[in-house]
């Protein structure tokens, strides 16, 4: 008998749904974390006010290169949320000369689901086609109607509050009431309905409770405080992490168990039956080493460690790793784009102001290479708007009470065009085992090799010169036109790809179910599973497919075919 | 409603925090005193206390030179000024605790040429408000219109401005704080919420 029904390797927001999903179905299900446990009320800082941080809440600069030299980069990484992100001086990788990589990480229960910024749109059709339509990569083996009832599911769990709306590319979902538009989103609205009647402008769907319904309620969540503090971990439990809601509603069924500081050494993997029999865990505190058995085992440990995993896991019988047939393990790794920012001064509006801190931004979807194939470039961008009144400042002319009267009235209207495009899937982003590099548990560290090209560049080029045309055409004044520059790979925190799905077990790892083509009780459902990447942000969608897979996978045990 | 009771929250968790704190400490101080006498245990107590404090960085006459000059950035009005809202104390321990030697060499450079620039046959802790004020401001005007390139001097205000802003004074009388907002308003005339919200 094995110990478990299912393991689950990793806590973030795929394996948390893994979790819940295979606990509710009856299933004994394992999950190990390699980071410690978080306890809410010491490790979350929402509920300190500006002037309790130290030192302006910055990290000393010592610290930060000693301990975070990448990680001190992160938009959210504060000398009192620095505990939420690996200390790089414990985690290296190696990165492939003239490359960097921005792997930007937090070790934890929950793991970035706690930090994540919880934008949650559906792919389309026009995403899982992509790859068969302009010939990059392979094809997705699954289609929205797939992937739809589940991504219902997920968004009624999780409580994703989003306009109603009818924009194909990113299907409206099961959505709980909208933050409002500001003046200044308001005011563009309509200017973008009259000058790109095809374009369409929203406040992005985010997992945040506008309204805490009883089953969110019966978990201990309540609703968004509109605070935006959300980085520092949420006391009310009003933003959907793994802590907040999948871990309780998992470990409410009473099937689960949680081991944290336990860092996956590889997967045992059984040559007769060709299947995983369970999985070599190394103690993080004590560094003893134990073997965990079960039935089915899933992977969600995140792109990068989830390939080094299978890396690691090789065998006599499979030399070049687990699962890894294809030889597509750790290739493909993808990203988001980022770096051509356009910003401008709205006229007038100066009688609008706003109420709380709202945790979410607008967003003009992609609209470029939809029902045809018109553009210079492959796929597509998107942008987050940032609309609001210049705050406070001390970079401002003037001293003395009419500086203080300056800040103390909200500034005029300024906006921020910020494109995030689609990163193709190339075979030679990948990750590989780097050789003699190991962590301080002995495990062997990654090797990325990973850079953004022309396609990526063009995307960006496009996205500025839009940018610049909408804005003129709306009013927009005084703008301030960033030069293009692709964001550092990884530096959006959306990597994906290292085993890809596909239909083939020859060009991809994973079948329709996420299950291994090689090792069928295995089955991988975070960000590693992406055959492309769309623009979308891309944590719902992990979401709907674990659960989709999980469920598939528990079918299999009750059908005594695992 | 939810604002009442958070608030409630907090200061139970501040008052319940303090409790603790004292309560560890007179119990160390009740250990130490078995056997060596509570005498010395409790001067080894002071000392400890003195010594746990960070050696200051900026000398008093710097520290002097500085809040003369925060303070006139920003001064008292109807709300606390610079000095009153602890923006000194901030900046003396990000150089003593907090910087490393480049920062406080920055720093400390930066802070005698900038007084230098700003006194005559007067130093500047010896002007008058109303003096201080045109001779600050003179500078400034110079700093951002470009006559004068000071970028230590654009540092030192924004580091005045943002300790100001981030401190108790500056974000709940200067300007608006709401700790718990509890509720989103994306389109509210101005009248009703007239001030810059803090964070």
């Amino acid at each position: 008998m094995p110990d478990f029904d299912a393991i689950v390797i990793g806590s973030g927001i795929s394996g948390g749904w893994a979790a819940k999903e295979l606990c509710e179905r009856g299933l004994k299900t394992l999950v190990l974390e390699r980071g410690p446990d978080i306890d809410p009320t010491t490790d979350y800082t929402d509920m300190m006010d500006p002037w309790e941080y130290k030192n302006l809440d910055r990290i000393s600069p010592a610290e930060a290169d000693a301990d975070y030299p990448i990680q001190k980069d992160v938009y959210v990484f504060f000398e009192s949320t620095k505990h939420l992100w690996v200390k790089d001086s414990q985690h290296p990788y190696a990165v492939a000369p003239d490359t960097t990589y921005q792997w930007l990480r937090g070790y934890q229960v929950g793991g970035r689901s706690l930090l994540w910024a919880r934008m949650s749109f559906r792919l389309s059709d026009y995403d899982f086609n992509a790859n068969r339509r302009d010939g990059v990569g392979v094809d997705w083996p699954i289609r929205y109607a797939d992937l739809e009832p589940w991504y219902d599911t997920v968004e009624e769990f999780v409580g994703v509050s989003g306009e109603d709306h009818d924009i194909p590319q990113i299907p409206a979902g099961r959505y709980l009431p909208p933050f409002e538009m500001n003046g200044g989103e308001a005011w563009f609205k309509q200017k973008l309905k009259t000058s790109h009647p095809e374009r369409d402008f929203i406040i992005a769907p985010v997992a945040n409770l506008r309204r805490a319904d009883p089953q969110h309620v019966e978990l201990g969540r309540g609703a968004c405080q509109v605070r935006n503090k959300c980085f520092r971990g949420c006391s009310f439990g009003a933003y959907f992490s793994s802590n907040s809601a999948t871990l309780p509603a998992a470990r409410n069924t009473g099937n689960l168990t949680l081991k944290a500081d336990s860092i996956v050494h590889s997967i045992v993997y059984d040559p007769d039956t060709k299947r995983a029999s369970g999985v070599r865990v190394i103690d993080r505190l004590t560094k003893a080493a134990t073997v965990y058995t079960a039935k089915v085992v899933f992977l969600n440990a995140s792109a990068i460690n989830s390939a080094m995993i299978l890396l690691n896991s090789a065998t006599e019988d499979m030399p070049s790793g687990l699962a890894n047939s294809s030889d597509q393990v750790g290739r493909n790794l993808m990203d988001h784009v980022a770096g051509a920012q356009v910003t401008g001064r709205i006229p007038g509006l100066h009688d609008s102001h706003h109420f709380g801190n709202r945790p979410t931004v607008g967003y003009i979807p992609r609209y470029q290479n939809l029902d045809a194939l018109d553009r210079p470039y492959k796929r597509g961008f998107a942008y987050q708007v940032y609309a609001n009144r210049a705050a406070w400042t001390g970079d401002r002319p003037g001293i003395g009470s009419a500086f203080k009267d300056e800040n103390r009235m909200p500034g005029d209207w300024w906006v921020t065009f910020d494109p995030y495009a689609e990163v193709l899937p190339y075979a030679d982003n990948r990750v590989t085992v780097a050789g003699s590099l190991t962590d301080a548990w002995g495990l062997p560290a990654p090797r990325i090799s990973a850079t953004h090209r022309a396609n990526e560049r063009a995307l960006l080029e496009a996205a500025s010169a839009d940018a610049v045309a909408m804005m003129k055409a709306a009013g927009i004044q005084d703008l301030q036109i960033n030069p293009v520059e692709p964001s550092t790979p990884g530096n959006r925190i959306h990597e994906m790809g290292t085993a890809r799905m596909g239909r083939d077990p020859k060009t991809s790892v994973l079948n329709k179910w996420n299950q291994c083509h090689d090792v069928d009780n295995l089955f991988i459902t975070d960000g590693s599973a992406m055959t492309s990447s769309a623009v979308q942000n891309p944590s719902i969608t992990y979401m709907a497919m674990s659960a989709r897979a999980a469920h598939h996978a528990a079918d299999l045990i009750e059908q005594g075919v695992l | 409603m939810t604002r009442l009771n958070l608030t409630q929250a907090r200061m139970n968790r501040r008052s319940a925090l303090t409790g603790l704190l004292a309560i560890s400490a007179s119990g160390a101080l009740a250990a130490c005193g078995n056997g060596a006498g509570a005498g010395q245990t409790a001067a080894e107590s002071i000392d400890l206390l003195r010594y746990a404090k960070p050696t200051k960085f900026f000398s008093d006459a710097e520290i002097k030179a500085l809040s003369a000059i925060a303070d006139t950035i920003i001064p008292t009005t109807d709300t606390p000024g610079a000095v009153a809202a602890g923006v000194p104390d901030v900046i003396q321990g990000l150089a003593s605790e907090w910087g490393d030697d480049n920062f406080r060499q920055y720093w400390r450079e930066g802070l005698r040429r900038v007084y230098k620039s700003l006194s005559g046959e007067t130093k500047f802790v010896a002007m008058s408000a109303q003096e201080r004020e045109a001779v600050l401001g003179a500078y400034d005007a110079k700093v951002y219109g470009g006559e004068t390139e000071d970028g230590f001097y654009r540092d030192m205000k924004k580091t005045v401005a943002t300790a100001y802003y981030m401190s108790e004074p500056g974000a709940t009388e200067e300007l608006a704080y709401e700790p718990v907002p509890g509720e989103w308003i994306g389109q509210a005339p101005i009248s009703k919420y007239p001030k810059t919200w803090a964070t």
